[in-house]
């Protein structure tokens, strides 16, 4: 059986990645509504003023009683009486923002005279998982770039992503991941458009290998090397790509990557007896009578599963985009495939998927992704994914992506 | 029996394996039609796909990286050096050098430029000004700044390189070695001079996979479910007024100000699908755009007049028949304040006091934004802060001179046919065509 060899891979385990930083909260409005409190009370003085305000912005209304109080709590530090309803001054608040931020305004009337006050809020954010199916999907934020992020791995107690020019090496601090080392990868030819690259640890655990474009990158280093030390060699390469690795049985299956495009050509090694049709993923799953299959997303977006020396269409695949990822739960089957919703969109999602036969089964409800999922790969140690995430604003997030049995 | 058939049949036929959504493919051909020429200067996207900047402006304000890989300021921004990525070649094959660049910047700024002065330092172009110049990596990123290696514009660095131009058809081909990554389809047809009926006609048919859509057409457009890609407000329509001859009286320029309908403007011309404003930049960009009011009052208006005898003014318009439309309605808005308005041609032989035009924002950072409506209105100084309140004084003070009174931000759009995959518009709402891809492509 081809396959056989492969079904190791799982058996023997994948090394594991990443650590997350945790968001910090910050309280809304006590500190704009002093600082706002103090521009007021700069032009206009001590004294009374009618305060009125508009909400323009999207600060639930609920919140207003709470600003209000705030507003003339302060106010009345710096010697302004806000509650004045017979004063012929007047404070009209609006609560405004833009793309940005938030932006309370403040028009001060004295009698024919408007004099204005401003102060920027930031605009608050949630990130949400969201239940349901058998599984449940959460995400964390592992790290955000303002360039692009290809792929990531963890090794050494430190973060290594591959960038579509440079290898840029994060070590692990209070605040999250904090850069330490960037390295050209030198690249020789242009990329394509929509660039692709996989990391893996080196099978000995002192180093990593990373394949990106026509170049093949390697790095080395010592244990409790600093990480400014570490060697990090890139040279031209068409060698086949690996797309699974074992730290079991130190096999990788390999696949030569079409470096002017975005897809593998369908040729891996070793090979498995059946002609692959030109490919975007390709993930190993285990299988009741087999061991292990490969499941294959092929240019065409029809996915398919080779088993038993033979290509077979899978069905319930319809709403997959080309990437998916293998994530070893324990749950139901035990192996689920976590796939994106399409391909390319602004708002792209994540969902969880079994696989007991030939049809897919979705096993979990979507999971949102705050834009584009641009790469997904499976963590060493098989129990989360990996997501990179493009956002409208071209800014990069790579997300650890983890499951909970329901 | 044959209802258990119909539903076994139908049961098979939802497990048949279905394709799904992939990445982009690259290949084939995307058909475009405008209305326009395909080298206007502003706001048609052909120099977008041919040129590059040295800057580029993201959608949260930033200016990143394009031709530039980094730049820094000296002397509190009065020198600013940019430093050329390597490794870029026009699509003539001459590479990208800092005497190109400082070329191509001379001949697309000739006067009222951001910089007084441009020089060639190695692999870096130093721009040098007698004012600061905080926003220049920002404004470097507008459109009016793309890098050409010759004074026709043709050739560039970008995404597209121009191999034909016959009968209203301009052909763009990939560019293989672009530095950005060649983009996913092969070719990019531009069919310019297309009336919007004939472009809506075309793609119903589909002969054309991307076309127009007028703001006073967004509604129709939708009615007749087009799939209709539609920017933010991105196109300022503003009544520019001369500071000069009869209206030199800023009492008569605020008269017109205050005589001007906006909203009826936006409801019937527009078909509500404008914002209705009296500021320089929109909302989105400041938060602050509601301090301006923008309700007509025409006793104030009558009273700023003050009975005036004046000659007859002109007022010239750009575009289709909606802006001939609108510079009607404003004339006779005006007619009501005690203004004889006639509408005349743009390129008409006596020069127009009024000029209804159509100015796009070619970024969204505030700041360099305000700086080039002001550059765009003839006032040359740099915008050096850069506090919303800060901004919001010097907007003000520039529009309490009438030269310029905005009136509706308009979006952009543009309807595409099924076989169009991840089109998406930057800042100004131009399509980002190197970025799409075609469902149909091998």
């Amino acid at each position: 059986m081809k396959l056989i060899w492969v079904a190791a891979m799982i058996a023997g385990g994948l090394t594991s990645l990443m650590a997350s930083a945790a968001p910090a909260y910050i309280s809304p409005w006590d500190d704009p509504a002093n600082a706002l409190a103090a521009q007021i009370a700069e032009l206009l003085g001590p004294g009374q003023a009618r305060l009125t305000i508009h909400n323009l912005s999207t600060i639930s209304n609920d919140d207003i009683p709470t600003i209000r109080r705030l507003l003339e709590q302060d106010l009345k530090t710096h010697g302004v009486l806000a509650s004045g309803v017979e004063s012929a001054n007047a404070i009209r608040l609006t609560l405004s923002e833009n793309q940005r931020e938030r932006l309370w305004v403040a028009e001060i009337v004295e009698g024919n005279e408007t004099r204005v006050a401003m102060v920027r809020v930031g605009l608050g954010t949630a990130r949400q998982t969201h239940d349901g199916g058998g599984l449940t999907l959460r995400k964390q934020s592992v790290l955000l770039s303002g360039k692009a992020v290809l792929a990531t791995v963890e090794t050494a107690n430190a973060l290594v992503a591959v960038a579509p020019e440079e290898i840029v090496i994060y070590t692990h601090t209070a605040d999250g991941w904090r850069e330490q080392k960037r390295v050209g990868i030198g690249q020789k030819r242009p990329l394509a458009r929509d660039p692709r690259a996989v990391i893996l640890p080196s099978p000995g655990g002192d180093g990593f290998e990373a394949s990106v474009a026509s170049m093949s990158c390697s790095g080395a280093y010592q244990p409790a090397q600093p990480v400014e030390e570490w060697s990090v060699r890139c040279h031209e390469s068409d060698d086949p790509w690996p797309i699974v690795q074992s730290d079991a049985t130190k096999n990788s299956l390999k696949a030569f990557y079409n470096s002017a495009r975005n897809y593998f050509t369908g040729v891996i090694s070793p090979g498995l007896g059946v002609d692959l049709p030109p490919f975007y993923s390709a993930v190993l799953l285990p299988r009741p009578s087999d061991g292990a299959a490969l499941l294959v997303g092929g240019i065409d977006g029809k996915v398919q599963l080779v088993e038993n020396d033979a290509l077979k269409p899978v069905s319930g695949a319809r709403d997959w985009g080309s990437d998916f990822a293998a994530l070893h739960t324990g749950c139901g089957t035990g192996t689920q495939i976590i796939a994106s919703g399409s391909g390319e969109a602004v708002s792209d999602s994540l969902r969880a998927y079994e696989l007991p036969t030939l049809e897919a089964v979705p096993a979990s409800a979507a999971l949102p992704m705050d834009g584009t999922v641009t790469a997904l790969w499976t963590a060493p140690d098989g129990k989360s994914v990996f997501a990179v995430v493009r956002s409208a604003t071209d800014q990069y997030e790579v997300d650890r992506v983890t499951a909970t049995c329901n | 029996m044959l209802r258990r058939l119909a539903i076994s049949c139908l049961v098979a036929l939802l497990a048949l394996p279905a394709s799904a959504r992939t990445r982009p493919h690259y290949g084939s051909t995307l058909r475009v039609e405008i209305e326009g020429d395909a080298w206007q200067r502003s706001g048609e996207f052909t120099r977008r796909l041919v040129l590059d900047g040295l800057t580029r402006m993201d959608a949260d304000g930033a200016a990143h990286p394009s031709l530039a890989i980094e730049w820094k300021s000296e002397n509190e921004d009065h020198r600013w050096e940019f430093r050329l990525r390597p490794g870029v070649h026009f699509h003539d094959g001459s590479p990208l050098t800092s005497t190109a660049v400082v070329n191509a910047l001379n001949l697309a700024c000739t006067t009222n430029c951001p910089w007084s002065a441009i020089h060639a330092v190695g692999v870096s172009v130093v721009f040098i000004s007698d004012s600061p110049m905080p926003s220049l990596p920002a404004l470097l990123a507008g459109d009016e700044y793309l890098i050409a290696a010759d004074a026709g514009g043709n050739i560039g660095t970008g995404a597209f390189q121009v191999t034909g131009f016959n009968n209203s058809l301009l052909t763009l081909t990939a560019n293989e070695s672009c530095w950005q990554g060649r983009p996913f389809v092969d070719v990019v047809e531009i069919h310019v001079h297309r009336s919007i009926r004939d472009q809506w006609l075309d793609l119903s048919v589909g002969r054309a996979d991307l076309v127009e859509v007028p703001a006073e057409q967004l509604r129709q457009a939708r009615e007749q479910h087009l799939t209709v890609l539609q920017s933010p407000s991105s196109t300022l329509l503003a009544l520019s007024v001369a500071s000069s001859g009869v209206l030199g009286n800023p009492d008569l320029r605020w008269s017109i100000a205050l005589a001007v309908d906006r909203a009826a403007l936006s409801n019937v011309i527009f078909q509500k699908q404008g914002e209705v404003t009296a500021s320089l930049l929109p909302a989105a960009l400041t938060g602050y755009s509601f301090l301006y009011s923008t309700d007509r009052d025409l006793n104030k208006s009558h009273e700023k007049h003050g009975g005036l005898t004046l000659p007859p003014l002109a007022m010239s318009t750009e575009g289709g028949s909606a802006m001939q439309l609108a510079a009607q309605r404003i004339a006779l808005n005006l007619y009501d304040a005690g203004f004889n308005v006639q509408v005349v041609a743009a390129e008409g032989t006596r020069p127009a006091e009024l000029a209804l035009r159509r100015i796009q924002i070619e970024s969204n950072q505030p700041r360099a934004a305000l700086e080039m409506m002001l550059r765009n209105a003839g006032v040359a100084a740099p915008v050096l802060e850069n506090t919303p309140a800060e901004l919001y004084r010097i907007e003000r003070e520039f529009l309490e001179t009438h030269a310029l009174i905005p009136l509706l931000y308009l979006p952009r759009a543009y309807a595409m046919g099924g076989r169009v995959r991840d089109l998406r518009l930057s800042v100004d709402g131009t399509p980002l065509v190197a970025g799409a891809s075609l469902e149909d492509a091998p």
